[in-house]
């Protein structure tokens, strides 16, 4: 033993005249780190409800519920997670992952109250005491669960795609759709989206799986035009998709399209076993297009005799003429078509209902009629010199093109219009060798073409002028040509807080000579085959209005497509095939529809 | 017309005439659904004199100041006859012409008078003609330019 | 259970049984001794586990594999990062993701920043034991400090959730650097006050020299490791001999001593708290402040570990901790067993060095051991 053992042990005393380290709570408080994982924060606009907080909780301590006021609305669930403090472990798993970003927590450090229920609140919709506190954990900006960017699909370049009509989209590979279907969250917020209510989590979680058989049953529960539909849907349900909150949404039209690619044609009957047994019944369809081969192909399944009234040569209706073969190559429509046909449903072609063959025979004939004849008038400007012959409809360019013909639109052209229509116009008359130019009344962005359309035909070399209004078309000196003119419009805000609306300022004209004007402003329909029924069919702006289950005010008589929904596109138009074959079933069968 | 009295009983009376107009042609036209919706046009017209008997009994009328939006829908189109093979496109157009042309007639007559107080009521009747037009044209906009 | 020479006769009135926890007021944890003592020695000990078992491996079976990372840490409380770390680790292993250099070193700072929490916290448990409370005011306060850093960097100050797959949860926060350098000065500091009034104290040297000896022998039977293994003359270190992390990186000397006893044992851990300092200033020095922390998981939500198996060692405060897993390529833990050193160290090895010893000494010999019960029970 030293000395040295003895006295350094007091040495202690040194620390007993510093100040001590202890803080006198609740008279001095001490903030939370910036950073501290406190109380659940959600800011409730911004959340979708799409439950991946409720899905990462390993404590089971979120649950979605309803919440007071707050409607389920497209791209909203209308569930708001609501905290059980009794499970939490504040690990902040639910802030990381959560997609719209609107999850987060405060610095809080305690809370204290006597009702034991208050542990148990909606977070964000509960008046809590630190809901306005500005600190608290985050995520990181470089840190991320989910992955925000598609994976982009390989396409032909520009100058390849403008060499001719192959298709500019060359599909995912394998392993594309593999990373690009892992970033699903499962929300099913498209679900309910999607006109057709296809069960995209589930297909999506086929392609993980690498099931592209299961994939094909699923696909073919909703849609039948799922070759099709994966290439040029308009897929709304990407427009809602919570990836999309903060990157881009996934890509469900590909992933649909990966599914229907790896199936070859020859195995559908095996893998999708449609079995039935013949009822009897006869059903006659009026079009071949989506909404009438989708009809046709549920009610066979369920045993329809199944006749199809086509007035062109092949069916697809407006797949085929309208939508040109770099989009939706015709063998991938064909590879449709002909499955359903397979069924043994039978497709009239060149018969015109109401010239070949008299609708008074339809309706005595049959036991139900669905007609989705498509709108294929195309709509007039209405303006001085529109029957000019170098004016012709953006669906005549592109039915000559279907049918193999050049449509002659020479070198240089102007399309008016910003749908697909005008698009597919635009593009096609870039391949025939045409300088294009595109009027539009309104800014790109309220264009209703697909944003891919657009972006394609910029990159093709198409001029989009938006603002542009066209007002008179006059002969030019050379009698192959003819000259536009058209003003410059400014959009002013709508007083009812629509879309903003061009108005024409007089004092910006402009006016130039093409070889062709492209008018591609919107289709018609033309209902006049039906006779006197149309007396007993409700009608608004052109379109069928049909009640529950599409069907009209002649009961046997359902309605769907285009002439009968306001979107006008492929997947409604399946779907109104597929709802219409439920209510022509119910209609016949026992279940009743009067 | 001299008096505000007088005045108004014409503006009534066309009111009154662009209903029959609209009946007449739903009479006419061999859509039904086309009927239905010249029918509703008809109503519209009747709503409109509706007001202005309530102004004959005192209600204000639009002040002239107020700036009724001029589309422009409607300047540029080709005049359509209403025949009974018309469609909706044409019906609207034939509306919004013949709001149009009201309003002309009314700006026409307040330029062409002295009296401050006419003048107002003749303006004022305008703006009801316009806002008319706007109606129609709104729906031009939104129905028949949807997707354009 | 060692049995004593003599055959132990209880209805002789010789013998006492005495049990020493499961409730106990110093740091050894829910863990109980039954003591069999003959006056005040004690001639037999058996120990008793099981009062925190929680179930964490059978859990995790049931958890995928984000999900995992936030319980894992309750397996060591008082340093909860090992476990984020090595499991973190054994996943990246066997999915193939490599975390960005960034995040190595930032988690190489948490690590070393936990060891020295864990000792600090040790080092008062170790004055407490053998009735100097004073230094367990001094070194928890200072450990305080350390948890602030915590609850600055990972947004909580003992469960830290941080190390997750692939990286780190966040960016070191700002001017976190500085405050750091400052609570590790505060830490040198204390330990040199530390090393004036216990290690040199001579009622602590009487008491703790000799005590408990591990001789040489016994260190690979017992699967002794860790510190309680460098103090009988084994330059081991997991650290050293099978570099992870930014170890090889950085300069630091393994500690070994030679006694071995419970003196040796706690000076060999001082010096490592130097040793562990001196890591961190070099990391503060040398980490990146740009640059990925994190390498993009798959989707966490089904999340698809590729079958295999892989065990990856550490050496925590304690020793060599190990997390074994087995994956089946579903998206969740086939199995996992947690390899910590307090297994080893508290059951078999207390149950032999307790013989012989004193009632009054039984604390400060587990304590010297330094094991964790929740650690046993998993």
């Amino acid at each position: 033993m030293s000395l040295k053992d003895l006295i350094s042990p007091f040495y202690v005393w040194q620390r007993a005249f510093q100040k001590p380290y202890t803080q006198k709570r609740p008279i001095e408080e001490r903030p939370g780190a910036p950073r501290y994982r406190g109380f659940h924060i959600n800011l409730t606009e911004e959340c979708v409800g799409c439950g991946s907080c409720e899905a990462i909780c390993q404590n089971h301590a979120i649950d979605m519920v309803k919440v007071e006021g707050l409607e389920p609305r497209n791209g909203d669930s209308g569930l708001r997670p609501k905290f059980d403090y009794g499970r939490c472990c504040w690990c902040a798993l639910c802030v990381d992952i959560c997609t719209a970003r609107s999850l987060r927590l405060s610095n809080h450090y305690a809370w204290v109250t006597e009702d034991p229920d208050a542990f148990h609140f909606i977070a964000g919709t509960d008046a809590m005491p630190w809901n306005q506190n500005s600190l608290g954990y985050r995520r990181d900006d470089d840190y991320h669960l989910l992955t925000h960017d598609r994976i982009e699909m390989d396409a032909l370049s520009p100058e390849e795609s403008l060499k001719g009509f192959d298709e500019v989209m060359k599909g995912y590979t394998e392993e594309q759709a593999l990373l690009e279907a892992d970033r699903c969250v499962e929300c099913g917020i498209c679900v309910a989206t999607c006109p057709a209510h296809m069960s995209v989590p589930d297909y999506i979680k086929a392609v993980r799986n690498k099931d592209w058989e299961g994939g094909l049953k699923l696909l073919y529960e909703t849609n039948p035009f799922s070759t099709t539909c994966g290439r040029i849907c308009t897929h709304r349900c990407e427009t809602d998709c919570v990836l999309g909150l903060q990157g881009t949404p996934i890509a469900i039209r590909w992933l649909k399209r990966a599914i229907a690619d790896r199936v070859p044609a020859e195995r559908y009957a095996e893998i999708l076993n449609d079995t039935f047994t013949e009822n009897g019944k006869k059903v006659a369809i009026v079009g071949a297009g989506p909404g009438g081969m989708s009809a046709a192909y549920y009610l066979r399944k369920q045993g329809y005799g199944v006749t199809v009234f086509e007035a062109q040569a092949h069916g697809g209706g407006m797949l085929r003429y309208g939508v040109p073969s770099y989009r939706l190559p015709e063998n991938q429509l064909d590879k449709d078509i002909d499955y359903i046909r397979s069924l043994g449903v039978d497709v009239r072609f060149n018969t015109r209902v109401g010239q070949d063959v008299p609708f008074s025979e339809l309706m005595d004939n049959h036991d139900a009629i669905f007609i989705a004849t498509g709108l294929s008038s195309p709509m007039k400007l209405r303006i001085d010199g529109e029957e000019h012959p170098r004016v012709v409809s953006g669906l005549k360019i592109l039915d000559d093109v279907a049918k193999g013909q050049d449509p002659g639109v020479g070198k240089r052209v102007a399309v008016i219009g910003g749908g697909n229509v005008a698009m597919d116009a635009a593009r096609v008359s870039r391949r025939v060798g045409a300088d294009v130019t595109v009027l539009y009344r309104r800014r790109i962005e309220d264009m209703p073409a697909d944003p891919e359309e657009i972006h394609e035909s910029k990159a093709e070399g198409c001029h989009l002028v938006p603002q542009a209004i066209p007002v008179k078309i006059k002969d030019a000196d050379d009698p192959n040509q003819v000259v536009i003119v058209w003003g410059e419009a400014e959009m002013v805000s709508d007083a009812k807080g629509g879309r903003p609306r061009p108005v024409l300022q007089e004092d910006r004209m402009h006016e130039e000579t093409y070889d062709t004007i492209v008018s591609a402003i919107g289709q018609g329909g033309d209902y006049d085959f039906m006779g006197e029924c149309l007396g007993s069919i409700e009608q608004k702006w052109g379109k069928f209005i049909p009640g529950a289950y599409q069907q009209t005010g002649v009961s046997k008589i359902f309605v769907g497509g285009d002439i009968a929904n306001s979107t006008a596109d492929a997947i409604s138009a399946v779907e109104d095939g597929h709802h219409a074959a439920r209510g022509i079933h119910r209609f016949l069968s026992e279940e009743g529809l009067q | 017309m001299n008096t505000v009295e007088e005045i108004l009983d014409f503006a009534i009376e066309r009111e009154q005439q662009a209903a029959d107009f609209y009946t007449d042609l739903a009479q006419k036209v061999n859509k039904p659904w086309l009927k239905e919706m010249l029918e509703g046009f008809s109503r519209e017209e009747m709503r409109h004199k509706g007001k202005l008997k309530s102004v004959k009994k005192g209600e204000k009328l639009l002040s002239a100041e107020q700036k009724i939006q001029n589309l422009k829908v409607s300047d540029y189109l080709v005049a359509v006859e209403p025949t009974e093979n018309l469609d909706f496109q044409d019906a609207l157009i034939v509306a919004m012409q013949r709001e149009k042309a009201a309003y002309r007639l009314y700006t026409d007559l307040a330029n062409n008078i002295d009296d401050p107080e006419m003048k107002e009521l003749f303006l004022g009747l305008a703006q009801e003609e316009a806002k008319h037009k706007l109606y129609f044209e709104v729906q031009y906009d939104d129905q028949i330019l949807k997707h354009n | 259970m060692f049995e004593p020479a003599a055959p132990v006769d209880l209805s002789s009135g010789k013998y006492l049984k005495l049990w020493q926890g499961p409730q106990h007021p110093g740091i050894t944890g829910n863990m109980s001794l039954e003591l069999t003592t003959c006056g005040d020695e004690v001639v037999a000990c058996k120990t008793h586990v099981g009062y925190l078992h929680r179930g964490f491996e059978k859990l995790m079976e049931r958890r995928t594999f984000i999900q995992n990372f936030t319980i894992v840490c309750r397996i060591a409380v008082p340093e909860p990062t090992f476990n984020e770390y090595l499991y973190a680790a054994v996943v990246e292993e066997l999915s193939g993701i490599k975390a960005p250099e960034r995040a190595e070193w930032i988690r190489t700072f948490n690590l070393e920043l936990m060891r020295l929490g864990s000792y600090l916290m040790w080092l008062g448990g170790v004055g407490a034991a053998f009735g100097q409370s004073t230094i367990y005011q001094w070194t928890v306060t200072h450990r305080d400090y350390i948890l602030d850093l915590f609850e600055e960097m990972t947004g909580a100050r003992v469960y830290h959730m941080y190390i997750v797959p692939g990286g780190v949860r966040g960016r070191l926060p700002e001017g976190f650097e500085d405050r750091a350098r400052k609570v590790l000065d505060g830490v040198e500091r204390l330990l040199m006050d530390v090393e004036k009034i216990l290690f040199n104290n001579v009622v602590f040297k009487t008491r703790t020299k000799g005590l408990g000896v591990i001789t040489k022998d016994m260190v690979d039977p017992y699967g002794i490791t860790g510190p309680n293994q460098r103090a009988a003359g084994f330059a081991r270190d997991v650290r050293r001999d099978s570099p992870y992390l930014m170890y090889d990186e950085v300069e630091w000397d393994v500690i070994t001593g030679t006694a071995s006893d419970t003196y040796e044992r706690a000076w060999v851990r001082l010096q490592e708290m130097h040793q562990g300092i001196r890591i961190m200033r070099q990391v503060l020095d040398r980490m990146p402040t740009g640059g990925p922390f994190q390498t993009p998981l798959p989707n966490v939500l089904h999340w698809e570990v590729p079958k295999g198996e892989t065990y990856i060692k550490a050496e925590c405060t304690r020793g060599e901790y190990g997390y074994y897993l087995v994956t089946d390529g579903s998206q969740y833990v086939r199995r996992v067993h947690v390899r910590g050193p307090s297994y080893t160290h508290a059951i078999a090895l207390m149950e032999k060095m307790a013989v012989g010893t004193n009632i009054a000494d039984i604390a400060g010999l587990m304590v010297s051991l330094h094991t964790y019960p929740p650690e046993i029970e998993r």
